[in-house]
């Protein structure tokens, strides 16, 4: 498959943060993917027991290991300084759990570059999402409206793992929430930085191994406790 | 009276805590301040601790007492929860370092 040509010419200063966790039965496909595209590619092994780091490093990518397992939001950080440190143009955040497509990552880009924004946010309601079920939807919406009244963001997804930042937009990206409220996190962070953000379809692909990755009520409720405790200090 | 002794070095404890507290979570701290002074208050002044435990519907003031210092309790267990999320957030950072620096490359296949 010939991927579609860029705007932006130079891939190779486009790194692409793949937080992965015992993802090696799917991780090794999703990096040859990105590679084949000629992006730079860090997968940030989060303290797996399985051969996830092992897979991504001779599926072509760099690989950073978390010596135990910190989270997804760790992961992320830790990733996104990587690629700050690499010198990284544009920084990308992407599952590694297969729901998101490779080739939405261009329009990020895209959408950064033409509308000067420093932040791209991947939207699934924009876009197309494929076998979403009700409860997640339900759920997804509670989440919409919370971050309207709290950050004053209004975006129509909050909690997509596909995202592009600028590098001025990812310097000002700091993810203290090691677990999964980090996405709430960083959304108040852009709002906070006062940079330009712009949502751009995506298409995510629902699977029964991502649902079975994904966010339950249950998971809601403990982000919630997270982000009000981190209130109450420093 | 060896009781009210006692209770106001525990009381004064709190507060002397609560302040060095301050500085890291104004929140906690000012609320624990608020509680024990009112706990000082009343280990004192038991007969309003009564009028004021039967004017919100408590029968005896040593039972509002007793509340006072529940609660005492459960806000320095936040503090000590709180505590423990930023000596993880000091781990991730370190743990961020040493992953940091041991980054593997693929090897160049060109």
């Amino acid at each position: 498959m010939i991927s579609k040509q860029h705007k932006n010419p130079n891939t190779g200063s486009i790194w692409i943060v793949v937080a992965a966790f015992n993802e090696a039965t799917v991780l090794g496909p999703i990096v040859s993917d990105l590679m084949r595209r000629t992006y730079r590619v860090v997968v940030v092994d989060d303290g797996s027991s399985d051969a996830t780091g092992q897979i991504a490093l001779s599926a072509g990518a760099t690989v950073i290991t978390h010596p135990v397992n910190l989270g997804q939001g760790a992961a992320l950080q830790t990733g996104i300084k990587f690629a700050l440190q690499q010198g990284a143009a544009f920084v990308v955040t992407f599952d590694a759990d297969g729901q998101h497509r490779p080739s939405d990552i261009a329009r990020l880009i895209e959408a950064l570059t033409d509308y000067d924004a420093a932040y791209a946010l991947g939207s699934r309601f924009l876009g197309s999402s494929r076998g979403m079920p009700l409860g997640r939807r339900l759920l997804l919406q509670v989440a919409i409206w919370l971050t309207r009244v709290m950050t004053g963001l209004r975006l129509t997804d909050t909690h997509n793992g596909l995202r592009a930042m600028t590098r001025d937009g990812a310097s000002h990206i700091f993810l203290r929430q090691n677990r999964m409220a980090h996405a709430s996190e960083l959304l108040e962070q852009i709002a906070a930085s006062g940079l330009r953000h712009v949502e751009v379809p995506v298409t995510i692909d629902y699977t029964r191994y991502s649902l079975a990755k994904g966010q339950r009520l249950s998971d809601s409720l403990a982000i919630l406790f997270d982000l009000s405790a981190q209130k109450l200090h420093r | 009276m060896i009781a009210q002794i006692g209770l106001s070095i525990l009381l004064a404890g709190v507060l002397v805590y609560a302040w060095t507290e301050y500085r890291r979570a104004p929140v906690i701290s000012i609320l624990s301040m608020l509680v024990a002074t009112a706990g000082l208050y009343f280990v004192w002044l038991p007969s309003h601790a009564t009028r004021l435990a039967t004017l919100v519907g408590i029968g005896r003031g040593v039972d509002l007492i007793i509340y006072v210092w529940v609660v005492i309790s459960l806000i320095l267990l936040l503090n000590l929860h709180l505590k423990l999320r930023s000596q993880s957030e000091l781990i991730t950072i370190l743990m961020r370092e040493i992953a940091l620096a041991n980054a593997r490359a693929a090897e160049p296949s060109k």
